[in-house]
């Protein structure tokens, strides 16, 4: 919360000695609000902490003496919610505000601060990596506790790590969609990417044979896979981090493209 | 203000144009602003007034030409938290209460002014705990007023600050804009209400498709369009007569009745006298600056338009005009 006398201090302290450090605390205090603002909207819990959990506390059970990947079905489903709240949280509600707050003028806002020129965005990927963490580890919580999924604790952290690092890709790419487009075709196309890259990347059931091929190809496969080859002990082909790399890359470059082109009419 | 106006200039545009394709939004403006001088922007809707906000805030390339601020390009200006501006096309973000929006924007500046006070400033205390999306018109108006003020910056550039306001916060936001421009700040602002440029600013630039028109103080910008209204019966008017007159600037007649704008009133009025003319109902009377704005502008309409299309923004038919 705020409150107000401490945070004119604060500021003051901050700001008088060092410039440089005033600009990052500026950029941190606007991840800060982000957060504040992303945990007091309910359609975003729903979506990235509520139905993944809820998924999982219902289907987990009921697919007994079952592998997927490798791994039980308890673990492999583990890792497709937590990847899938996620993903969905760095897509859907990143692509969408940004798309809005363009429209609304609040990015020309702004602008017109000392705010440096790409803290806005710095700050949406801040705040995106801090609220994906709940709902990543959320639902690791329930495998480890509710799931009975059991491994080393360095690979709690390797998988988790696995899911958070991966969901930049969504971010970069909800950069992207939100620069490129305005709030009413946002929705669509978020929506699309979402669910084509969470069915055919083997996030609502594990993928075989033909679909398997087709999936390989995406990083929320990829990301799922690498999970599991960390849980079964698997050595991880080489092809699953450079996959998810290409797309990340791929989605930055979209990212930075869509930011300079609208550069003129903000 | 005399010894503020020697001061280096705060804001320059040498020449600048901005061409959409073949649309001149602004072409060729030159113009200064002086240390503490309150400036009003006038223009009619579509005369580029928002064009040269946005590029004097960097929200915008120029297509040529050059604009400095505070000696440096104003993107370092900006950031160095010397400028406060509110734009028409500034929006606020949602889903935080007025009070902690107005804190974060604080926290951006490095000279920051305390929050309370901001909030007091802009008349938004009372209701600093809501929420900013569910303001009204006017109180999302004010908050973004406010985030303007946040820092102890030297130029403040408002476009349109008052549109959306009742008289009474229109009376109350003037009066706290004039404890801020004490301080020693210089203010731009644009404006629709005339009487607002009349009464806050110590000049006044007029542009009109996209250059400047008229650049003075209120009574400078009156006295160009004609400064006086005379208006007169007379029987047996002598058209050509009246329309020889000198200083005119407008002339309107209606059967025996006469009405002219005039650069020099007494001038206008002896040489009626003098050839003899005796007309009843005499009245000279103050152009006001709306009056002024209108006749500065139509004229500028019509000596660069080829056709006499805009006859709207005329006065009346039987519409004559002499070099003022």
């Amino acid at each position: 919360m705020y409150a107000t006398t401490t945070s004119y201090q604060q500021n003051t302290i901050s700001y008088a000695p060092d410039k440089e450090t005033g600009t990052m605390d500026s950029t941190l205090a606007l991840a800060r609000a982000e957060v504040r603002r992303l945990g007091r909207n309910k359609r975003y819990s729903i979506f990235s902490v509520g139905l993944p959990v809820v998924l999982y506390l219902v289907i987990a059970p009921t697919v007994k003496h079952v592998t997927a990947y490798g791994v039980a079905y308890a673990a492999y489903y583990m890792i497709a919610m937590a990847s899938i709240g996620a993903f969905s949280g760095a897509l859907t509600g990143n692509a969408q505000r940004i798309s809005q707050e363009r429209k609304d003028g609040w990015v020309r806002q702004l602008r017109l601060t000392p705010l440096p020129a790409n803290a806005y965005v710095i700050a949406k990927i801040i705040a995106s990596m801090v609220i994906t963490v709940p709902s990543i580890a959320i639902v690791l919580l329930l495998g480890r506790f509710y799931g009975n999924v059991h491994m080393e604790l360095w690979k709690w952290f390797a998988v988790g790590g696995t899911i958070w690092i991966g969901s930049l890709t969504f971010t970069a790419l909800a950069v992207a969609i939100g620069y490129r487009f305005v709030p009413d075709s946002v929705q669509p196309i978020a929506m699309f990417v979402y669910f084509l890259m969470s069915i055919l990347g083997g996030l609502w059931f594990a993928l075989s044979g033909f679909l398997a091929k087709i999936g390989q190809v995406l990083p929320t496969y990829q990301i799922t896979r690498i999970g599991t080859d960390l849980i079964s002990s698997h050595s991880v082909p080489a092809t699953a981090y450079i996959t998810v790399f290409a797309w990340f890359a791929g989605f930055v470059v979209l990212a930075v493209l869509a930011v300079r082109g609208t550069r003129e009419t903000v | 203000m005399t010894q503020a106006a020697m001061g280096a200039p705060v804001v320059s545009f040498e020449n600048v144009r901005k061409h959409y394709g073949r649309v001149k939004a602004v072409d060729g403006l030159t113009m200064e602003l002086r240390p503490g001088e309150t400036v009003a922007f006038l223009g009619p809707n579509g005369a580029g007034k928002s064009t040269s906000l946005d590029m004097l805030l960097n929200l915008r390339k120029p297509t040529s030409g050059r604009i400095r601020m505070f000696g440096s390009d104003p993107y370092h200006a900006i950031k160095a938290g010397r400028v406060g501006a509110m734009l028409q096309s500034g929006g606020l973000m949602p889903e935080v209460t007025v009070r902690e929006l107005v804190a974060l924007v604080t926290g951006f500046h490095p000279r920051p002014v305390p929050v309370e006070q901001t909030l007091k400033r802009a008349g938004i205390a009372g209701f600093a705990g809501q929420r900013v999306d569910k303001l009204s018109g006017g109180q999302t108006q004010r908050v973004r007023f406010a985030l303007a003020i946040v820092g102890d910056c030297d130029l403040i550039v408002l476009d349109e600050p008052t549109t959306a306001m009742d008289v009474e916060t229109r009376q109350a936001f003037w009066a706290n804009m004039k404890v801020e421009v004490a301080e020693g700040k210089t203010l731009l602002f644009a404006t629709h209400y005339l009487e607002e440029a009349d009464q806050a600013a110590d000049r006044i630039i007029v542009i009109n498709k996209g250059r400047l028109l008229a650049d003075g103080t209120p009574s400078q910008i009156k006295a160009r369009a004609g400064a006086k209204r005379i208006s007169f019966r007379l029987d047996r008017i002598d058209e050509p007569f009246i329309l020889g007159l000198p200083a005119l600037v407008n002339v309107e007649i209606r059967h025996d009745l006469v009405q002219i704008q005039s650069s020099d009133s007494d001038r206008t009025l002896y040489a009626l006298l003098d050839a003899g003319y005796r007309p009843r109902e005499i009245e000279v009377s103050s152009l006001g600056l709306e009056q002024a704005f209108l006749a500065i502008t139509a004229e500028d309409d019509n000596s660069t338009a080829a056709g006499g299309h805009d006859s709207a923004t005329e006065p009346a038919a039987g519409f004559a005009r002499n070099g003022a």
